[in-house]
Parts: structure tokens; sequence; C-alpha cells
């Protein structure tokens, strides 16, 4: 038994004393677990809330606006997108005269008409510029203002009135193509400048790994497919709507010619009314497919089959 | 149906200037306005929404079928490598999808991750192109930098069309759990020895000489030894010294160790804190004592006191590192309940290790010295809060001097009363910081 103020171990017992000690072979196996102290740098991941015109651009896809040099896809894009916007610009110019603009009413009212040509040639060559600089260096910003200042030249009091200042056309049917072109053209060009930001976001989460894509070929043709087939679809809407009158006309006619011919003499019908009424018409077929459930059904039968 | 905000663009656009083109009487206008709502509602037909508008009910009550006949037939798999891990291990998954439908599919899947992990290889967002009835492999590699108990899942699959202006999201409820231990580190010394083992049948060796079985080492006779001990073989090289064996007492060390967890404990970073490190310092310690075959019990405090009964063995390590996993930053009980609590189940003088930052708790200084009182060998490692705070610039120069000097002088009255108090620091090895505290 130890003494009162003596240490209850042993080693006052050693003082002065060789001991030789054999290390217990447990002690190999003691704290066998290793690893390093060191706190992981990055152990809270960092969040990046995507700004309104990163989302715009992004949609469900990860937004992210530094880019890696563009690649063989993008570059397409990107040529493709301008090949569309210089076509745009030259249709522009073509379907929208100045008058009938704020610009040129407001120099007509200085009596400089020649301001207001001038005014919009230069909101023109802005939007091509804007819409250039915002492709090839892949900028949101610049392709969003390119497409309000496209959009803001088309902002005419046009009176119903289907007319082209620079170029003459006659035929009713040429100057429908051509509307119809433009409007296929800008939409076009909205998805394809589009697609260039979405196609580098893309491709900047592939080279980083953020995203594995499997079977990218098959991907893109599926976009190329539809880069075709949409703006078809679109403009044989289009077409459809601005030529309401002589759809109505030529169906009326199968039951009473004079009705037909009252019909292809309406003033209502070939002004802008005639074709707010076609497209109501239109839609109106669609929203009974999608009420009806249409698409829905052929899904279900198409996954269904076998 | 999902519209992203390009479609909402287009369709806001389409609609403002179709007004604009009637009210400007612009044939212009309103062609632009047409072809973007044809562009927008073939995009819709192709996405195959129809369903989900026709239906005319709420999201929360569609059934499955109606959440997506396009998603419906597509199902997911998942295989971890493994359940538990410590902190910075790697965890490899592997995600199985497999298109049941006779369509060829574009998806997008995205399989939910924690935030706290890392993808170290692969990646766990997939941009695919599935063929009819086809199944695929994702596999991907995770680093999990900070314990606690991980849910991954659900897998996350979005079709979309191809212009990105609609999509279709559906949670494929798949869920893999997952322990993320607390990383040891490797104490190379025995610091704490217990002064009353326990002894029972079968028990294991402490390192301590005594009666037992097991050699520790030779040494030179004292007058008392028994004869038996008497090593004649070292005897005879010693040169005339008497040489014995001495044996090593057959015994356990009871090591009891107490986790601050209360909600002060995780002040600082996420991954730097108090808490963090109580954890870690708690597996290394009872990883060591443990592998030494000594019983360590666990005791967690926070808004509840949590214990882990005393036993040997690697289940028990497991058992403990688990609960340490578990150790969340909640409630205010302070020290002295725990104490009063536990001091009547704890053999008297065992080892007690208090793992706490020592902060927002006015019973310390009691309850160190009811431990005391009761001849308690008690190590305190206390990682600083201010520190980590001070570290992470959330903290001037004055408020840390102040609460600095309130902290040593803490410190100083702890020690006082015959505890070893270790203030560590952040940058300091859990070794190191015992050292310090044993006064080694």
């Amino acid at each position: 038994m130890a003494k009162k103020g003596v240490s209850s171990d042993t080693s006052h017992l050693y003082d002065g004393k060789v001991v030789r000690a054999a290390a217990p072979s447990r002690k190999k196996l003691a704290a066998k677990m290793t690893s390093s102290q060191e706190l992981p740098d990055d152990a809270i991941p960092e969040v990046h809330i995507p700004s309104f015109v990163e989302s715009l651009f992004g949609g469900p896809l990860v937004p992210k606006m530094k880019f890696l040099p563009a690649d063989k896809m993008v570059q397409t894009l990107q040529m493709l997108s301008g090949a569309v916007m210089i076509l745009l610009g030259v249709l522009t110019w073509i379907v929208t005269p100045v008058s009938g603009t704020v610009w040129f009413a407001a120099a007509d009212l200085i009596g400089a008409e020649f301001l207001g040509l001038g005014i919009h040639l230069l909101i023109l060559l802005v939007a091509l510029g804007c819409g250039f600089w915002g492709i090839f260096s892949r900028d949101s910003r610049f392709l969003l203002a390119s497409y309000v200042l496209f959009i803001l030249i088309s902002l005419r009091f046009a009176s119903s009135k289907v007319t082209f200042e620079w170029v003459e056309f006659d035929d009713g049917l040429i100057q429908k193509v051509l509307l119809v072109t433009y409007a296929v053209l800008l939409v076009m060009y909205i998805e394809l400048t589009n697609g260039v930001v979405r196609f580098s976001m893309l491709d900047t989460s592939i080279r980083t790994g953020e995203v594995y894509v499997m079977n990218v070929k098959k991907v893109l043709n599926k976009y190329h497919i539809s880069l075709v087939v949409t703006p078809l679809i679109a403009a044989g809407v289009a077409a459809i709507t601005l030529m309401f009158k002589d759809i109505i006309a030529d169906f009326v006619g199968l039951f009473s010619e004079i009705s037909a011919t009252r019909l292809e003499e309406s003033v209502e019908l070939e002004s802008v009314y005639g074709v707010a009424l076609g497209t109501m018409i239109v839609f109106l077929i669609v929203a009974v497919v999608f009420a009806a459930n249409v698409p829905g059904r052929i899904q279900k039968i198409r996954e269904n089959a076998d | 149906m999902a519209w992203s905000r390009k479609s909402a663009m287009f369709g806001s656009l389409a609609i403002a200037l179709y007004l604009l083109g009637l009210t400007l009487r612009n044939h212009q206008l309103v062609t632009v306005a047409v072809v973007l709502l044809s562009f927008l509602t073939w995009a819709a037909l192709r996405a195959s929404h129809a369903d989900v508008a026709a239906s005319g009910r709420r999201m929360e009550e569609r059934t499955e079928e109606e959440a997506g006949v396009s998603l419906s037939r597509l199902s997911a798999m998942r295989k971890l490598s493994s359940a538990r891990v410590f902190e910075d291990g790697e965890v490899d998954v592997t995600l199985r999808i497999q298109n049941h439908s006779p369509l060829s599919k574009v998806l997008e899947v995205r399989d939910s991750l924690p935030e706290v992990m890392r993808i170290k290889k692969g990646a766990n967002y997939i941009l695919m192109e599935l063929g009819p009835r086809r199944e695929t492999l994702i596999e991907y590699t995770v680093e999990c930098p900070l314990r606690g108990f991980y849910t991954i899942g659900p897998v996350c699959i979005r079709i979309q069309d191809s212009f990105g202006l609609f999509h279709k999201e559906k949670e494929l409820h798949v869920y893999d759990d997952f322990l993320v231990f607390p990383k040891t580190e490797d104490l190379k010394d025995a610091f704490v020895k217990s002064k009353v083992p326990k002894i029972f049948t079968g028990a294991v060796n402490i390192r301590q000489p005594g009666p037992g079985s097991e050699f520790y080492n030779l040494r030179e006779y004292i007058a008392g030894d028994p004869m038996k001990a008497i090593n004649w073989a070292a005897t005879a090289r010693s040169g005339g010294k008497m040489m014995v064996n001495e044996r090593e007492r057959d015994a356990v060390s009871d090591i009891i160790l107490i986790l601050d967890s209360r909600a002060v404990s995780e002040t600082g970073p996420v991954s730097r804190n108090s808490l963090v490190y109580g954890t870690r310092a708690a597996a290394s310690l009872a990883s060591f004592f443990l592998s030494r075959r000594d019983s360590v019990g666990l005791v967690v405090y926070g808004d509840e006191v949590l214990s882990v009964d005393r036993d040997t063995g690697k289940k028990q390590l497991y058992v403990i590192l688990t609960k340490l996993a578990g150790a969340m930053a909640r409630g205010e009980t302070p020290l002295q309940v725990v104490t009063n609590r536990i001091l009547p189940h704890i053999n008297k003088g065992s080892p007690i290790i208090i793992l706490s930052c020592l902060e927002d708790d006015s019973t310390i200084v009691n309850a160190v010295r009811d431990l005391r009182a009761r001849h308690f060998d008690t190590t305190i490692l206390s990682p600083s809060s201010l520190e980590f705070e001070f570290d992470a610039r959330r903290l001037d120069r004055t408020g840390y001097e102040v609460l600095k000097t309130e902290r040593d002088i803490l410190i100083s009255e702890l020690r006082g009363l015959g505890a070893f108090v270790m203030d560590w620091e952040p940058d300091m090895l859990l070794a190191t910081a015992l050292s310090g505290a044993r006064g080694f």
C-alpha cells in the first residue's frame, strides 16, 4: 500500500536504477488509423447565383458566363448566327421603312428628314454591331441589346399596309413571303445566338467536368433537326395567318361564290385585324388540341407501343 | 408545364408585339409575334406537356402517370462503394439509369449530393441520349470533407425540348445513406493513464508494471521483490547486478471523453470550429485508447446528454465514431449537469477528457472542481473559437484581445484546480495539444 504523500505509482523505485525496457508489442498496434489533421480549404462549396441575364440565356442548364475557347459546335453556331444576322439586317432594311417611326416623325417636325433616316440606319447598324460583338465574344448583354434594337426599329405606325420603302414589290405574295422570312429570321437569330451562349455554357461545363455528356452527336443532331423543322413550322403557321383572307375565301367559295368574292375584297380582312382573326382561329385550334390532350395521348401510345 | 425564363421571355415578347402590332396596325410586328407563338407552341407540343395542362388539377394532385408520360418509364438504381468513411475519404457512386420505353430520350440527370460533398472524379450531372430499352451506368467519386450522416438522392431527371423552352422534371426517390466519421490523428504516446485501474476476469493489460502475465521490462532487484521474478540470464549478463522481470498489470483503464456539442460550439466557419475539432479529437483519442485496449466511454452534451457506455474493442470504436458523426450543435446544457449525472457511474480516478470551447457556461469551474475533488484525472482540450473567428476575420482585434484575456483567466483558474488544460489553437496538432495539456 502506498504511503501517504507518496505517489502510488512505482516510478520512485527506479531512481538510480538501470532499466532496460522492451517496448510492449501492442504499442505497434496503437493508433493505426491515421490521416492528416489539415482542414480542407474548400469544405464549404461556392454557390453561384445566376444573374437575370445569365438565367435568361442559360435556361435550365448550368448558368456560367466565363467560357472556355469555343469548340467546333459553338464556332459553327457563331458562323450561322452571323450569317442569319446579316440576312436579317438586309431584310430589316427592306421591310422596315423609316416612315411611321417616332424618330422620323421627330425629324420631320424639325424639317430634317435625313436625320430620321440617319437615326434609322444608325439603329440598324448598332443592332448589327452589338450582334457581332455579342456573337463572337459570347456576351449575352450585347445580344440582348441587339434584340431590343432589332425590335425597336420595327416599331412604326404602318396603317395596316405592307410597304417596303427601299424595294418595290407589286406582288402581295412576295411581300408576305418576305415578311414571314423576316419574322422567322428574327426569331432564328434570337434562338441561334441564344444557342451560342447555351452551348458555350454546356461545353465549358463538360470541359471543366461539371457535366458529362453521353452520345454528344445524337444530342446535337436533335438540336440541328429542330433548328430546321421548327422555323419551317413557324413559317407555315405565320403564312397561314397572313394569308387567312385567301384561305377563308377559298373555303367559303366551296359553298358560295358571292360570299367568297366579298371576303376577298374585304378591307378589314386585308388589314392587320384580318391577320389577328387568322391568328385567333389558328391558335384556337391549337388550344383545342391541347385541351383534348392530344400530344399527351400520342405520347402515351408511343411509349406503350411494343 | 415548367417554363424556362427564355420561354417566358418569348411568350411575353410575343404578346407585347402582337398587341403593339394591333395598336400600330403593323403587319410586321404581328407576323413576328405569330412566329414566336408558333415557335413556343411547337416546342410545347414536342415536349408533350399537354397532359398536365389539360388535367386541370394542381401539381400536388398529380399522379405518377400524370407527372409525365415521357418520364414514367425511367428508373434508377444506385450503389455505393462504402457506407462508412472517414472525413476526407472517398465514396464511389454507381448510378444505373434504365429506359424501359421504346423511345429514345435526351435526358439531363442529376444525382443530388449533400452540399458539402465534393466531386473528385466523374460527374453527377449528365446530359445523355438514352436509347430505347437501354440502360447506362454513371460513375463518379465524391470526397467527404465533413463528418455527419449523409444521404445521396433523389435522382433528378429532366427532359426538355431542343431549345430549352420547356422542361419536365421528375425525382426518382432512390436514396442511399452513408456515414462520415470524424478523421483521426495518430497519437504516438499514451498521455493519459489511470491511477486506479479496473481489474476483472479476462482483463487486458494497462501500461503499468504490476502483477500480471505479460512481460513489461527488466529492472534492478529491489528488496522485497519475489525470488521467482529474478531473471537469472539477465543477472548473469549484467555483471553482478540482480535483474528482475517486471510484468504488466492485467487491468483496463476507464477513459471518459466528454464532448461539448452545445450551440456555441459551432461558432466559427463550417469546417473550422470547436465542434469539428472536438469530434476529431474525441475520435482520435477513442481510437488510440481502444487500440491500447482501454475501456472508453463517451458523453456528448448539447440539448441533451447522450452517452456511450464504457467498453473496449473495435465495435466500441465504431459506436463512438457513429455518435460523434451525428453530434449536432444544439442546446446549452451546462457541464455541471453532465458531471452530476455521470460521476456516480464512473470509477474513481478514471481519466476524464473534456473537449469544450469553455464558452457560455458559468458552471465549468464548479464542474471541474467537483471532478478534481473526487480525484478524477481531468484533462481539458479547448479548441479556441476566438482563433477560428479571428482567422475568419469575424472578430476585430480589440474584441479578440478582450475575449482572449477572459479566456486566459478562466483557463488559469481551471489549471489552479489541478486540471490539465490546453488552449488548442487551430493549427496545432492534437498530439501537440495533448502534450501541452499534460505538461510533456
